[in-house]
C-alpha cells in the first residue's frame, strides 16, 4: 500500500495547486472587497473554454492562446464588476447579497458555456505530452508544468501583496476603508485592480484546470466549491492562507483514496471543513472571524 | 389541456410557496441564512420516496418524511447555530455537496445518479391531489401566520434584530434559533414528501444549485420576514418561470432556437439569471420585504 503513496502525493499536489489558484481568487475578493465571490468559478470555466476555442478550434499556438485568455478572462471579470458588482456597491447591497448574485453568476455561465459550445465534453489537445517516470511516481509534463505555473502565480500574488503599493493599498482598504480614504486610496480603483489579478489568476487557473480534466459547461460549480472550502480551511480571507488549504484538501482528497471508495471523494474535503469551522474556525492561518 | 396545465402549474407553486415560506422563517424572521434549506427539502423527498417504496401508506410517509428532515435540521442547527459571522451560511451551503455527495454515492439507499423512480401517488387523480396540497398549503400558511405573530416568532424577530439584547433580556437563543431551524426545516420536509409524491421520482438532481437559486429568488422577490411576501413571490416568478417555458415563440428568437434546439433550455437560464441579479441588485427588499439578507 505505501507504495502508491508518492504517487498520490503528487497528484494531491497536482490537484491541490488548482484549488489553490481558485481559493486564491476567492480569497483575494474575500479580502478586499469582503463578499464570496463564487463567480471566481465562472471566469475560471470560461478561461477553459476560451482556451480550448483559440488552441483547439482556430488552431492558434500555445502561448498566444493563453495570452488571449488571459485578456478574456479580464475583461469578463471586469464586465462583472462594471455591470453587477458595482452597482451592488453603489446601492449598498449587503454581503449575502452579494454571494447570491456571484452564485447565479456561475449558474448564467454554465447556460452561457451551454449555448455556445453545448453541453457534450470536450478536451484540450496540447503537442506532445511526455511522462516522466520515477520508479515509484510518474508525472507527465503538463502536469509538471501545472506545479510551476501554479507556483509561479503564487509568488506574484505574494510579492503584489507584499512588496508594491498597490499590495499595501489593497491591505490597507481591507482593514479599514474609511482610513484608507482618508489617506487618499481610491476604493473603486483598488476595487478594479482586485478585480484583474482575479481574472489574472482565474484565467491561469481555467487553463490549467482544462489541461488537467475534460471541460463541460458545469465545471466552474465543483472547482469554485473546492476553492471556497480550501479558502476556509486556511484562513477565511487570507490569500496565503487560502493557498496552504487549497494544497492540503488537494493533498487530503488524494491520499484518503487509500482509506475511503474514490465516489466519497468530494465528501473528504466538506468533512475537514466543519472539523475546521467547528473547531478552528479561524483557519489553518488563524484569521480572525469577521461579523457581517 | 389547459386543464392540466393548470393543475400543474397551481401544485407546483403551492409546494414551492410552502418551501419559500419555510426558508423565509428561517432566514427572514429568525436572520438564520440557512443555504442548505434545500438539504431539507431533498431529504424529505428521499425519505418520503423511500419509505412509499418500501410500501408505507402516505399517511405515514408523508409525516414521517417531515419530521427526519426536522430532526436533521435539529441535529444540525445545534452544531451549526452558534458560528459567526459568514460561517453559518459556508456551513449550510457545505451541507448541499454533502447531500449531492451522499446521494450519489450511497447507491444501496438512494440508487446514486439513476434516482428512486416510481413512487406512488397518494391520489389517482391530479386534480383530488392539487386539492390535496391545497389543504396542506392553507394549513401551512394559518400556521406560519400564528407563528410569526405569537410570542415565539416575535423572539425569533428579536433575535435577527438584536441577538445580545434578546439573551441579555433572559432568552435562550441558542434554543430558539434551533427552534426556528427545526420547524424551518419540517415543512422544507413536508415539501419535498409532497413534490415527491407529485413528480413520483427523485434523484441527486434535487439538489442542484439552480433549483436553489429559483427558490431563494422566489424568497427575495417576494420579501424577507413577510408571509404574504413569500406567497406573491412564489407566484409572480412563477408565472414569469412558465412565461419563459415560451421563449421559443417570441419572434426573431424562434427562427434561431427552431435551428438550435439545444440552446433552448441554456437561454432560459441565462433570461431568467439576469433577471435575478438585477432583482437583487435594484429591488433587494422584494415586494412586501421588511429586512435585508
Amino acid at each position: 500500500m505505501p507504495s502508491i503513496l508518492p504517487q498520490l502525493i503528487i497528484n494531491g499536489l497536482i490537484a491541490g495547486s488548482i484549488y489553490a489558484l481558485a481559493a486564491a481568487g476567492f480569497a483575494l475578493v474575500y479580502y478586499v472587497l469582503k463578499f464570496q465571490y463564487f463567480s471566481h468559478g465562472a471566469i475560471m470555466s470560461i478561461a477553459a473554454y476560451s482556451f480550448f476555442a483559440f488552441l483547439n478550434l482556430m488552431g492558434m499556438n500555445y502561448l498566444f492562446s493563453g495570452a488571449l485568455t488571459v485578456i478574456i478572462s479580464i475583461l469578463a471579470t471586469l464586465l462583472t464588476n462594471f455591470l453587477i458588482y458595482n452597482p451592488l456597491r453603489k446601492r449598498r447591497a449587503t454581503s449575502n447579497i452579494k454571494l447570491i448574485v456571484s452564485v447565479v453568476l456561475l449558474i448564467f455561465a454554465t447556460a452561457l458555456l451551454q449555448a455556445i459550445f453545448g453541453s457534450s465534453t470536450k478536451s484540450i489537445t496540447l503537442g506532445q505530452n511526455k511522462v516522466f517516470d520515477f520508479g515509484t511516481f510518474t508525472i507527465t509534463s503538463i502536469q509538471l508544468s501545472i506545479i510551476i505555473i501554479a507556483i509561479i502565480i503564487f509568488l506574484a500574488l505574494w510579492f503584489i501583496l507584499k512588496k508594491t503599493r498597490l499590495g499595501k493599498a489593497m491591505r490597507a482598504l481591507a482593514d479599514n476603508k474609511e482610513v484608507a480614504q482618508v489617506v487618499g486610496i481610491s476604493p473603486e480603483k483598488i476595487y478594479t485592480y482586485t478585480f484583474i489579478i482575479a481574472g489574472m489568476v482565474a484565467a491561469v487557473g481555467g487553463i490549467l484546470l482544462g489541461l488537467e480534466q475534460n471541460l463541460y459547461p458545469r465545471m466552474g460549480i465543483p472547482i469554485i466549491v473546492k476553492g471556497f472550502v480550501s479558502s476556509v480551511v486556511g484562513g477565511l480571507g487570507s490569500v496565503p492562507g487560502s493557498i496552504i488549504g487549497g494544497l492540503f484538501i488537494g493533498l487530503a482528497e488524494n491520499i484518503g483514496v487509500l482509506y475511503f471508495p474514490t465516489g466519497y471523494k468530494d465528501i473528504i474535503s466538506f468533512v475537514i471543513m466543519l472539523l475546521f469551522l467547528l473547531l478552528r474556525p479561524q483557519g489553518i492561518l488563524g484569521v480572525k472571524a469577521r461579523d457581517s | 389541456m389547459i386543464h392540466d396545465f393548470l393543475i400543474y402549474f397551481l401544485l407546483i407553486v403551492l409546494i414551492y410557496t410552502i418551501i419559500v415560506m419555510s426558508f423565509n422563517l428561517a432566514v427572514g424572521f429568525t436572520g438564520l441564512v440557512n443555504l442548505g434549506h434545500m438539504v431539507f427539502f431533498g431529504i424529505g423527498a428521499y425519505a418520503s420516496a423511500l419509505l412509499a417504496l418500501s410500501g408505507a401508506p402516505w399517511y405515514l410517509a408523508v409525516p414521517s418524511s417531515a419530521l427526519i428532515a426536522a430532526l436533521s435540521g435539529a441535529i444540525i442547527a445545534a452544531l451549526t447555530v452558534r458560528l459567526k459571522g459568514d460561517y453559518f451560511q459556508i456551513v449550510t451551503l457545505g451541507l448541499v455537496f454533502i447531500a449531492v455527495t451522499l446521494s450519489r454515492n450511497w447507491i444501496s439507499l438512494t440508487r446514486g445518479a439513476l434516482g428512486l423512480p416510481g413512487v406512488p401517488p397518494i391520489f389517482k387523480d391530479s386534480l383530488h391531489y392539487m386539492i390535496f396540497v391545497m389543504a396542506v398549503f392553507a394549513l401551512s400558511v394559518i400556521f406560519f401566520y400564528w407563528l410569526t405573530n405569537s410570542g415565539t416568532g416575535k423572539i425569533f424577530q428579536a433575535i435577527r434584530d438584536d441577538e445580545t439584547a434578546s439573551s441579555v433580556l433572559g432568552k435562550n437563543t441558542y434554543f430558539y434559533k434551533i427552534l426556528s431551524i427545526t420547524i424551518s426545516t419540517f415543512f422544507a420536509g413536508l415539501a419535498g414528501s409532497l413534490f415527491v409524491h407529485y413528480i413520483k421520482f427523485v434523484d441527486p438532481t434535487i439538489f442542484d444549485l439552480e433549483f436553489f437559486v429559483l427558490i431563494l429568488s422566489m424568497l427575495i422577490a417576494g420579501g424577507l420576514a413577510s408571509i404574504q411576501g413569500s406567497i406573491a413571490g412564489v407566484f409572480t416568478l412563477g408565472i414569469f418561470v412558465e412565461l419563459i417555458r415560451f421563449i421559443d415563440r417570441v419572434p426573431l428568437l424562434s427562427t434561431v432556437l427552431a435551428q438550435h434546439p439545444e440552446l433552448i433550455g441554456a437561454s432560459r437560464t441565462m433570461v431568467y439569471s439576469v433577471i435575478v441579479i438585477y432583482l437583487l441588485i435594484f429591488r433587494p427588499r422584494g415586494i412586501f420585504g421588511r429586512v435585508e439578507v
